[in-house]
């Protein structure tokens, strides 16, 4: 399917984090641009990061979203309030969403209470934040839990619940950090149309995820990064870094069923893991 | 049979019931056998009836109240002040006033009580305050724990959702751990009960639990005094059930 490169949304040049003068990541440059195909009205940009445990894809993550100071480097993200063109804006903390693997919630406040608070900083009026919660709580398949606590909803039903929270909160961009470790098949696929509910429902959704598992990663995203320990001058380094970038829109492996090439890009990507 | 003795088996209800009921009537027997002779060291159940009977004619009752009222005016005194000091706790200029409030819970409990007598001089109030200091202590250790228990995901979440520091102070921390504060209370509810009884006993003012032990005790009266334990032990038992029902009456998300 035809596709084109419109405005940039995310701009990463540089990014360093280092603890106590310990490096954790250096170096990660990227840009994602908003994508638009043809006879399709939206297209969100989903990008995967994989890479072993320890190589720092948890701290580019918390540092992507504000949530840790950077070393060097920056990070720019479209600022959807200003119409020009390219305008872009520094990232602050809250600006870009972020579920994490317990798929966090506030204990003391019900699923609609929980939304509600996310929306306190929009201009929009109490009758039109009701409106747009009931909306999604009937789209994301939340209905049933308007009035529940988060002890009393199911895995699924949590992390549906704490990404349209960051939806609200946020500028259009979420980070989930493993999004599907420890869940079973059901919820899996839960979280799966949980992606495929953002992708639909804007062009300028942007889901960024990291996973351990390959084949899941290859399926949901159109882009894949492996993080890990580069080898400069045959040396292997102790920090972590984009090894290899993999563009499924380009390959032509994006937006279509798991075939062979798939399959074989499974296996290079499961190389440039074990040797980084 | 053999499930009983077996470690981490797994028993029914109704056995678990059968064990206790068993182990009471066993505790009762050896009760009535061991002070069924002329001499012997714990009071025949016939002398804590006596005991009790006694207790009721001289105003158990009014002592058992009086006992209440201070415990409670000191519980709602000393959390409301280690409310402060734990929220507080996290501000940087005050966390180590904070700290050091939790380390005063190793101070002797007579030394402080002699300065406040120099300082308080109505029986009563003195009661109230030396329990609000020791209880204070006490009280901020364990919230500090309750505080510093929080996973960093959950301040992490609620700075993703702009929250400020003071947003993420009263969401989190204040809003979010309110019933674990009546959880706090609960668990320190045993040594406010013990230290209320002492108090009582060293600090006479309006009669109560501590009072009626400690003159019991100066007449070697033992069957009141196991009488008065045995009252003081189901009070305490009943107090610490009651608030556990209220933290989950009050609050639904509360599975501690």
């Amino acid at each position: 399917m035809k596709h084109e490169y419109k405005e940039t949304l995310l701009y990463v040049e540089n990014l360093s984090v280092a603890y106590d003068g310990n490096v954790i990541i250096k170096d990660i440059s990227l840009i994602e641009k908003d994508v638009v195909r043809d006879g399709v009205d939206y297209t969100g940009q989903v990008i995967a990061f994989v890479g072993r445990s320890g190589r720092g894809k948890s701290t580019f993550f918390k540092a992507l979203t504000g949530l840790i100071p950077l070393h060097s480097g920056k990070i720019l993200i479209r600022n959807f309030e200003n119409k020009e063109p390219n305008a872009a804006k520094s990232v602050n903390e809250g600006d870009i969403g972020f579920v994490d693997q317990k798929y966090t919630l506030f204990r003391h406040k019900t699923v609609t209470q929980a939304l509600k608070f996310s929306l306190r900083k929009t201009t929009l009026s109490n009758t039109e934040k009701d409106a747009k919660i009931n909306e999604y709580l009937k789209e994301w398949g939340l209905e049933n839990c308007a009035d529940k606590y988060p002890n009393e909803l199911s895995g699924g039903q949590r992390q549906r619940t704490a990404i349209i929270e960051q939806l609200f909160s946020s500028d259009q961009f979420i980070v989930l950090d493993e999004p599907f470790s420890g869940l079973d098949v059901g919820n899996i696929a839960e979280v799966k149309k949980s992606f495929e509910l953002l992708s639909n429902t804007s062009d300028y959704n942007t889901v960024i995820f990291s996973t351990h598992d390959i084949e899941l990663a290859i399926e949901l995203a159109q882009i894949i990064y492996v993080i890990g320990h580069p080898t400069v001058n045959g040396k292997k380094e102790n920090y972590g870094t984009i090894v290899a970038k993999y563009d499924l829109r380009d390959m032509g492996l994006s937006w279509k069923d798991y075939c062979d090439d798939h399959q074989k890009l499974s296996k290079e990507i499961i190389h440039q893991m074990m040797i980084s | 049979m053999i499930k009983i003795l077996t470690p981490f088996e797994k028993i029914s209800k109704l056995n678990k019931t059968l064990i206790l009921i068993g182990w009471l009537v066993l505790l009762i027997v050896i009760w009535f056998a061991t002070t069924a002779g002329e001499k012997h060291l714990f009071p025949s159940p016939a002398q804590v009836l006596t005991g009790f009977t006694d207790l009721y004619k001289e105003g158990l009752v009014v002592h058992i109240f009086n006992s209440l009222k201070l415990c409670f005016i000191s519980i709602f005194l000393a959390t409301i002040i280690s409310l402060f000091f734990a929220y507080a706790w996290p501000i940087p200029l005050l966390k180590s006033i904070s700290e050091f409030i939790t380390k005063f819970r190793f101070l002797p409990f007579t030394g402080l009580s002699f300065y406040i007598t120099m300082v308080i001089h109505e029986a009563r109030t003195m009661q109230v305050w030396i329990l609000v200091i020791f209880l204070t202590t006490f009280l901020t250790t364990s919230l500090i724990a309750v505080i510093k228990d929080i996973p960093e995901e959950e301040f992490d979440h609620a700075k993703m959702l702009k929250c400020t520091r003071w947003e993420v102070l009263w969401q989190v921390i204040i809003l979010g751990r309110i019933d674990y504060v009546i959880d706090v209370i609960r668990q320190n509810l045993a040594i406010t009960w013990m230290m209320l009884v002492t108090v009582e006993s060293i600090v006479v003012a309006s009669g109560g639990l501590g009072f009626l032990i400690k003159n019991s005790d100066k007449f070697m009266n033992t069957g009141r005094i196991i009488a008065l334990q045995i009252i003081i032990l189901l009070i305490g038992l009943g107090l610490d059930a009651g608030i556990n029902y209220l933290r989950k009456a009050l609050f639904r998300y509360s599975k501690i």
